[in-house]
């Protein structure tokens, strides 16, 4: 930080030798002045560092921590109407298995905005993290998600066609989900998001393996 | 710099090899004095010593020739430094400026948090029809069941005493006159359908077109075009919930009506 202060090719050494006493207290001083600007400036980039290193309100992270709690949300409110409405044992413990998971890691999700100082919502479109997301986007919904009148629909549905129906939806709203965790995990940066992401992808596959395990037992239509 | 020392192009390369020593050490302040000294000293005028030897005419002029360059660095590192430490505490301030700072800067918001602490407290559970004060209502007492809050958008009006457990979970109920224009409405359908702690109901009643409300905050305003309906969503959706982002909005009363159904009524119909 001083060192382009000193490069003054006059210097002249007999002349300091004179005037030591005089030089010693400026120089001390400037050194001094140094220190304490060089502590200030260790001190702001060291205040500063997290907040630029964090992910900020544009990044995939944010935008995926934010989309994915929308997405696992309906997969929570399906998951639950399972667990009270569905016939097939089964059925009912997948159901609340998604449920009592899914909600978990809005709860993780959630957390890492909160320490990255973002909101928990945000107001960009739908998967607009996604380089191709917009296309992906069907009546402003994100991949595998299902409408307000297929929701409808499961909210009335009983007993075998209930289960059928919930499998097949669920199906569909998991194959969606993979394919927003296989965007992550190549677009993001910070370990524990990747670490996270993994996990979601290797639940929802196991979930999926099952899923299809079961309407193919209770004879329904993939 | 000082380039109007006399002898100075020749004298230079010895300088330089000499001066490189306590250039790290002793910065600028060094050959102010130095400079002084020998302009009050000698008056010596010809430098034939070479190197070794002192500078001797125009001394004043010499030395502040060669004060004013580190002085210079000096000051704009400083205010670089200052600048760069004031940015980055501006920076962490507003970053961090908590979400009720940011709802209260919305013009027109009521915040009910600062003008009635005892209503915003957590909500009650409390059979039956309520009778709330503020309509619509943005907190108090509550039914036991909440109003489905999955981004979903009733078109007919929803009980009060449903729809302000739903805001307890942190969710945005935006309500609007039934009067409303269709087109605005569909704005606002656009911004509420399938997302998660959103809710949307015409409202009887009320004494503007759309009126916004989470727990402990109402906004009103005229029309669905109003950038301050996004930035109410965003600074409150969740952020409102006395109850955390965990709270659920899903297994709610998803029927309309202004009466409000009560829990075993509510449990008991979607069972087998």
């Amino acid at each position: 930080m001083t060192a382009p202060v000193t490069t003054d090719p006059e210097l002249d050494e007999t002349a300091a030798d004179d005037g030591r006493p005089a030089a010693r207290r400026y120089g001390l001083l400037a050194v001094a002045l140094a220190v304490v600007v060089g502590l200030l400036l260790g001190y702001a980039g060291g205040l500063l560092t997290p907040t630029l290193t964090r992910p900020g309100e544009g990044s995939p992270e944010a935008g995926f921590a934010r989309d994915m709690t929308t997405h696992h949300a309906q997969a929570v409110e399906m998951g639950l109407m399972a667990f009270q409405q569905g016939e097939d044992p089964e059925v009912r413990q997948i159901g609340g298995d998604i449920a009592t998971g899914q909600q978990g890691e809005i709860g993780t999700m959630q957390t890492w905005l909160r320490s990255w100082k973002l909101d928990p919502t945000g107001d960009q479109a739908p998967m607009a993290w996604m380089p191709d997301g917009a296309r992906s986007v069907k009546n402003g919904l994100m991949p595998g998600m299902a409408t307000p009148e297929e929701m409808a629909k499961l909210r009335s549905a009983k007993g075998r066609e209930f289960d059928l129906l919930f499998l097949q939806m669920m199906i569909k709203h998991h194959i969606g989900g993979v394919h927003m965790l296989d965007a992550v995990l190549k677009q993001g940066h910070d370990d524990d998001v990747l670490a996270v992401a993994q996990v979601m992808k290797n639940t929802q596959q196991t979930d999926l393996t099952n899923l299809v395990a079961a309407q193919k037992r209770l004879g329904g239509q993939p | 710099m000082s380039i109007s020392t006399p002898g100075g192009p020749e004298r230079r390369p010895t300088v330089v090899s000499t001066g490189k020593k306590p250039a790290a050490g002793r910065p600028a302040a060094g050959d102010k004095p130095a400079g002084g000294k020998s302009g009050a000293g000698k008056g010596a005028p010809r430098p034939t010593a070479g190197g070794k030897g002192r500078k001797p005419v125009a001394p004043v002029k010499v030395s502040q020739g060669r004060a004013w360059g580190p002085i210079a660095l000096f000051v704009a590192v400083g205010v670089l430094a200052v600048g760069i430490i004031g940015w980055g505490a501006w920076a962490v301030y507003k970053g961090s400026k908590p979400w009720q700072d940011r709802a209260d800067a919305i013009s027109g918001v009521v915040d009910f948090r600062k003008k009635d602490k005892d209503l915003v407290q957590g909500g009650k559970h409390q059979q039956g029809p309520i009778k709330y004060d503020v309509l619509p209502p943005v907190a108090g007492p509550h039914n036991a069941s909440w109003q489905n809050c999955m981004g979903d958008v009733y078109d007919a009006p929803i009980a009060n005493e449903h729809a302000v457990h739903s805001l307890e979970h942190g969710t945005v109920w935006i309500t609007y006159r039934p009067d409303l224009p269709a087109d605005q409405v569909a704005k606002l359908k656009e911004k509420v359908q399938g997302k998660e702690k959103l809710m949307l109901s015409p409202f009887e009643g009320l004494d503007k077109p759309i009126s916004l409300q989470a727990w402990g905050f109402q906004l009103k305003v005229d029309n669905a075009d109003d950038g301050r309906i996004d930035e109410f969503i965003k600074t409150l959706r969740v952020n409102a919930s006395v109850e955390g982002p965990n709270a659920n909005c899903a297994q709610g009363v998803t029927a309309t009506g202004t009466t409000p159904r009560d829990m075993g009524n509510q449990m008991d119909q979607p069972t087998q």
